[in-house]
């Protein structure tokens, strides 16, 4: 066998049904092979490689298998870069495959031949040269066992010319095992009982969690975790999800755009434990500040998070699913119902001078809260959320309401503009049963626009809704909040969408009017194919409440020049 | 540099791949560290390389660098100490690592 056919061999003994990817010529001897397999193997043929790596990326997130992607040497290489940056800091499985020039051409400057090793192993999980045709099965298996163990990453492989056409022996054996890595250590009992003790003590205990959880599959034993311990607990934007929006302890997401409550109560607790989650700045804002009257404990499966942002009083090292149930198992039923109840009093305030204004206005131009909540009602909040980054962004983080696990794909850490579109494709290929449905602003939408190619080709029903204000908003805020209005290159007019629409024979309905929106969203929540709908939303719209950057996570704009006061 | 900075040794031992040097020390460039001298040289260990820098940097950030450089899936085991001391067990934690682990 060649070492294509094994890489192709490799990936479906991994159980591998979906790829992304783009041909080109130094990948050709793996495209060639593929035809071979295309009753076995789905090949997503993308309009652009950064397109295949977010779609991987939404795959991965949707489905918690390792998405796969594709490519060619040099440009097809570098062109994932982006995509490879953004898997590794938020913690999501990909294997990147690509190609390069032959061995004997290394070094030389050859066409399309980058460095691609050099490029990415500063901003990856693993990387890996394949040189020759019997490395390809151990490596790809190496490939899977680091993308999907530990804190999940992006790992990427270089699959020179001579791996590809030179011949040797298949035979697989998984990875479940490097001398020289430990995904997964066992929690240290002591620690675990010193925690117990500090939670039993806490009188004002309250949990910020994030995506590992939701990598851990943990989210039962974090439901299971609060309920004994009657402890209240807020989301990081990736955490969103891990426990239903109507989940009594839950008081919403913490951090920059987050509930009042989330961030007020941070500040009031006597004791946080952070449960996988990495103490983001957008998370923290003023980190000598943050959680300044409590004591931390902080749950993480990666060493270098614990007290990397936020002294940790007690770290413990380990799975958050184990290390919640030996927790639970150990500490006493408690009520902190005084405490628990103040996020209500907090909800009371945001929710009428935010909320409600923002998702049900009753005459002006369309608010994008709006329209994020109108979808999540029309779709019984059940749908995919997949956003793209700004405004949109955290306006469906604040009005989604989610009653199913694996339900909000964002680029968190990396914050890539141009991820949701191909991120949603990614999404609804691995859930093709559930309502996949992106929020994007009209400059995400146009940075990968090309990508409803891909859409038109594979027939992939995603919804695709463009909050459309005619500006780069999140920008725009800040502009108007910090750089005294001076709009510089925010302002960015749109193609005529329902021309682009058509182009690409995909359903496009556009919504300027109040009075049309309900049935806008209920036609697209039903349509059984892709769907855009460009809704004009206000231009000058603001997401709020905000704690700009580098402040104390208590001092809360809610308007323009207003604070929220805490005395009210 | 500030005035806290001392040097420090970062002692690493790791099985040899490509493109690791460039990753370890990607650690420092990253955070604003200086590399003042780096060696790389077959260990006492069959396979399994030996790298020293020698960083001006604070103890707390030394000790997170070989937070990260042990993160890398090659890396054995990494070390920090202040430039003028011997680490003397590092060999035994090294040894007994790979019995562990065979």
């Amino acid at each position: 066998m060649t070492g294509a056919e094994i890489l192709i061999e490799s990936l479906l003994a991994e159980g591998v049904d979906t790829v992304f990817g783009y041909p080109g010529g130094q990948i050709i001897s793996v495209y060639d092979k593929l035809y071979n397999y295309e009753d076995r193997l789905k090949h997503v043929l993308v309009r652009h490689e950064q397109g295949a790596v977010h779609a991987a990326q939404g795959y991965a997130r949707a489905t918690s298998r390792p998405g796969v992607v594709i490519v060619t040497s040099g440009p097809g290489a570098t062109n994932v870069i982006t995509g490879v940056a953004d898997a590794m800091v938020d913690s999501t499985p990909i294997i990147v495959i690509a190609g390069q020039v032959g061995n004997a051409a290394l070094g030389t400057d050859a066409f399309q031949e980058t460095d691609l090793v050099g490029m990415t192993c500063p901003i990856d999980k693993w990387t890996f040269q394949i040189r020759k045709p019997e490395d390809v099965a151990p490596a790809v298996a190496k490939a899977f066992h680091i993308a999907s163990t530990g804190r999940p990453g992006p790992v990427v492989l270089d699959f020179t010319r001579d791996a590809q056409n030179g011949v040797a022996e298949f035979k697989y054996n998984k990875c479940d095992y490097i001398r020289t890595y430990s995904p997964c250590p066992e929690p240290d009992e002591e620690l675990i009982d010193q925690a117990v003790e500090m939670i039993n003590r806490a009188e004002k205990p309250f949990v910020v969690f994030g995506q590992g959880v939701l990598l851990s599959h943990a989210e039962q034993q974090l439901l299971e975790f609060l309920r004994k311990g009657g402890i209240p607990a807020a989301s990081t934007m990736l955490g969103l999800s891990a426990l239903p929006s109507d989940f009594p302890y839950y008081v919403g997401m913490a951090g920059m755009h987050g509930s009042i409550a989330a961030n007020m109560m941070t500040q009031e607790c006597d004791l946080l434990i952070a449960v996988g989650m990495r103490f983001d700045d957008r998370v923290v804002g003023k980190a000598s500040e943050y959680a300044r009257n409590a004591k931390v404990i902080h749950i993480d499966i990666d060493a270098t998070e614990i007290g990397k942002i936020i002294p940790a009083d007690i770290g413990i090292l380990g799975d958050a699913g184990t290390v919640l149930e030996k927790i639970t198992e150990k500490m006493q039923f408690s009520f902190h119902d005084e405490w628990a109840v103040k996020a209500r009093e907090y909800d009371k305030v945001e929710n009428t001078e935010i909320c409600l204004p923002e998702t049900a206005p009753v005459e002006g131009p369309i608010h994008m809260g709006e329209v994020v909540a109108k979808v999540a009602a029309v779709s019984n909040n059940e749908a995919i959320v997949v956003t793209d980054v700004g405004q949109n962004q955290l306006m469906s983080a604040r009005y989604s309401r989610f009653s199913k696990t694996r339900s909000f794909i964002s680029s968190g850490g990396l914050g890539t503009m141009g991820f949701g579109l191909p991120a949603a494709i990614g999404a609804k290929m691995g859930q093709p049963d559930r309502e996949v449905c992106a929020f994007l602003g009209d400059g995400g939408l146009q940075m990968t626009i090309q990508e409803l190619g891909t859409i038109m080709q594979e027939h992939v029903a995603v919804k695709i809704v463009v909050l459309n204000n005619n500006w780069l908003g999140n920008v725009r805020q800040w502009q108007e909040l910090f750089y005294k209005e001076r709009y510089s290159q925010t302002r960015m007019l749109n193609p005529d969408y329902s021309l682009i629409a058509q182009a690409y024979g995909i359903k496009y309905r556009l919504v300027e009017d109040r009075a049309e929106l309900d049935e806008a969203v209920k036609e697209m929540i039903e349509a059984k194919e892709p769907y855009i709908l460009n809704v004009h939303v206000e231009e000058a719209g603001m997401v709020y409440p905000m704690i700009p950057g580098g402040k104390c996570v208590d001092e809360i704009l809610i308007r323009k020049d207003e604070w929220f006061d805490n005395g009210r | 540099m500030t005035m806290e900075d001392k040097l420090y040794i970062i002692s690493v031992y790791s099985e040899n791949q490509v493109g690791l040097l460039t990753s370890i020390s990607s650690i420092f460039t990253r955070r604003n560290i200086n590399i003042e001298s780096l060696t790389v040289f077959p260990s006492e260990f069959p396979k399994i390389h030996h790298f020293t820098f020698r960083i001006f940097t604070t103890p707390e950030s030394a000790a997170q660098v070989v937070r990260l450089i042990e993160k890398k899936v090659e890396v054995v085991k990494a070390f920090w100490f202040e430039c003028n001391e011997v680490n003397a067990s590092e060999h035994d934690i090294v040894n007994q690592f790979l019995i562990n682990r065979n």
